[in-house]
């Protein structure tokens, strides 16, 4: 990273701060202005009517300057997302590899990918958003079992015992019937209550 | 929550999940994930690396560049900051070092690049204003990267001293003199074409 241009920053803010003719500091003239101070001086002075004046059509131009960017709105992001992404997938980050089927199978996933799978099977309990999702082979010697470590948003007034057993549930479902995956423990944090949209009752319920 | 003090924040786009399960699900290689933050907060970091930088073009290697930078650094990323705010500190700081990269004063006709906005004014205060602007923006061309940015966050994108502070890593005092000192370049210049 090369540096350059300004001097060290010191102790003084405005260190080269220059005085108009009549004593007071451009700096403070400009402070004043823009945080609107009452100042009868500033009214009656030349030179810092001007000084004002030639902030005050800066601001003009700067107006215009806003004006020529575009909106947020008209930016496509479609073709930026997409060059981005073929570079981060030159970059994956899959995690472990982890056991499934019978230990004899010699046949894994990565962690990532079973990750995603179980955090959509954690979703499909209505109002439940899943975040953190760690998996990790059981222990013991060649169990063929994973351990996982799910955190999700529960919906607020939602019975919390009773519903990370239907998470629990239904991440067992998936493992063992999408992924062949076999769960020793799945240990549930709750790390937020949210409320429910309004629209999600009537999605994919229990 | 990503954004909701920043006022180039984009609307939430689809709505359904937040920035802080999609961090933590990209952190931990779920790429799905991070392809929506990408989508998500590209256009209003767009706007600030054109804003910083001046052309489109710079500006959409500047967020690409970024977004693959914290896509390296999330694993590491403590959550302390959104999502968002992460982003607008990490392409402020790769616009600077463009800026920095950038000596001496950039070719007049990048600035060219922006299209000129509609006025509905007499036509002498239209030519008169875009004078204004086009001086402006070449003047803008000659101040440090760092007054630069300081300027542009505060000027053009609005944010407080504290919060520029925050993303470029100086002293508000410092940002401060920075903002000053590009003010003063700048009436300067607008004072000299008149």
């Amino acid at each position: 990273m090369t540096t350059h241009t300004d001097p060290p920053d010191d102790a003084r803010v405005h260190g080269d701060d220059e005085h108009l003719p009549c004593g007071r500091p451009l700096s403070r003239v400009w402070d004043d202005w823009e945080r609107r101070t009452e100042d009868p001086h500033r009214t009656g002075c030349p030179h810092c009517r001007r000084a004002v004046r030639e902030l005050d059509e800066l601001e003009t131009a700067v107006r215009g300057l806003r004006e020529e960017f575009p909106g947020t709105d008209a930016y496509d992001a479609g073709p930026l997302t997409r060059r981005v992404m073929d570079l981060v997938r030159l970059e994956l980050r899959p995690g472990r590899p982890l056991p499934l089927g019978e230990p004899a199978e010699d046949l894994w996933i990565m962690e990532a990918v079973a990750a995603r799978a179980l955090r959509e099977a954690a979703e499909t309990v209505d109002g439940v958003r899943a975040g953190s999702c760690r998996l990790a082979p059981a222990d013991g010697p060649d169990t063929g079992a994973v351990e996982l470590r799910l955190d999700i948003h529960a919906p607020a007034g939602a019975g919390l015992p009773e519903l990370a057993e239907r998470v629990r549930r239904r991440v067992r479902e998936t493992a063992d019937r999408h992924l062949g995956m076999v769960i020793a423990a799945v240990d549930i944090r709750v790390t937020d209550l949210v409320d429910a949209p309004a629209g999600d009752q009537e999605g994919r319920t229990a | 929550m990503a954004g909701a003090r920043t006022p180039t924040a984009p609307p939430d786009v689809g709505g359904v999940t937040d920035d802080a399960l999609l961090t933590v699900r990209a952190a931990e290689g779920d790429e799905d994930a991070f392809a929506v933050l990408v989508q998500r907060h590209a256009p209003a970091l767009i706007r600030l690396a054109t804003r910083l930088l001046g052309t489109p073009a710079e500006a959409e290697d500047a967020v690409q560049e970024a977004f693959l930078s914290a896509w390296r650094r999330l694993p590491e990323f403590q959550g302390r900051a959104s999502f968002g705010t992460w982003m607008y500190r990490i392409v402020t700081n790769r616009c600077l070092n463009v800026l920095r990269a950038r000596r001496p004063v950039a070719p007049l006709e990048a600035a060219g690049e922006v299209p000129a906005a509609e006025h509905t004014t007499s036509p002498e205060r239209l030519a008169e204003s875009r004078d204004a602007v086009r001086e402006l923006r070449e003047a803008l061309d000659r101040l440090s990267a760092e007054q630069r940015t300081c300027w542009v966050l505060r000027e053009l994108d609005g944010r407080s001293y504290e919060f520029i502070a925050d993303a470029v890593g100086l002293s508000q005092e410092a940002v401060r003199a920075r903002v000053f000192r590009a003010r003063r370049c700048l009436t300067r210049a607008l004072g000299a074409w008149r």
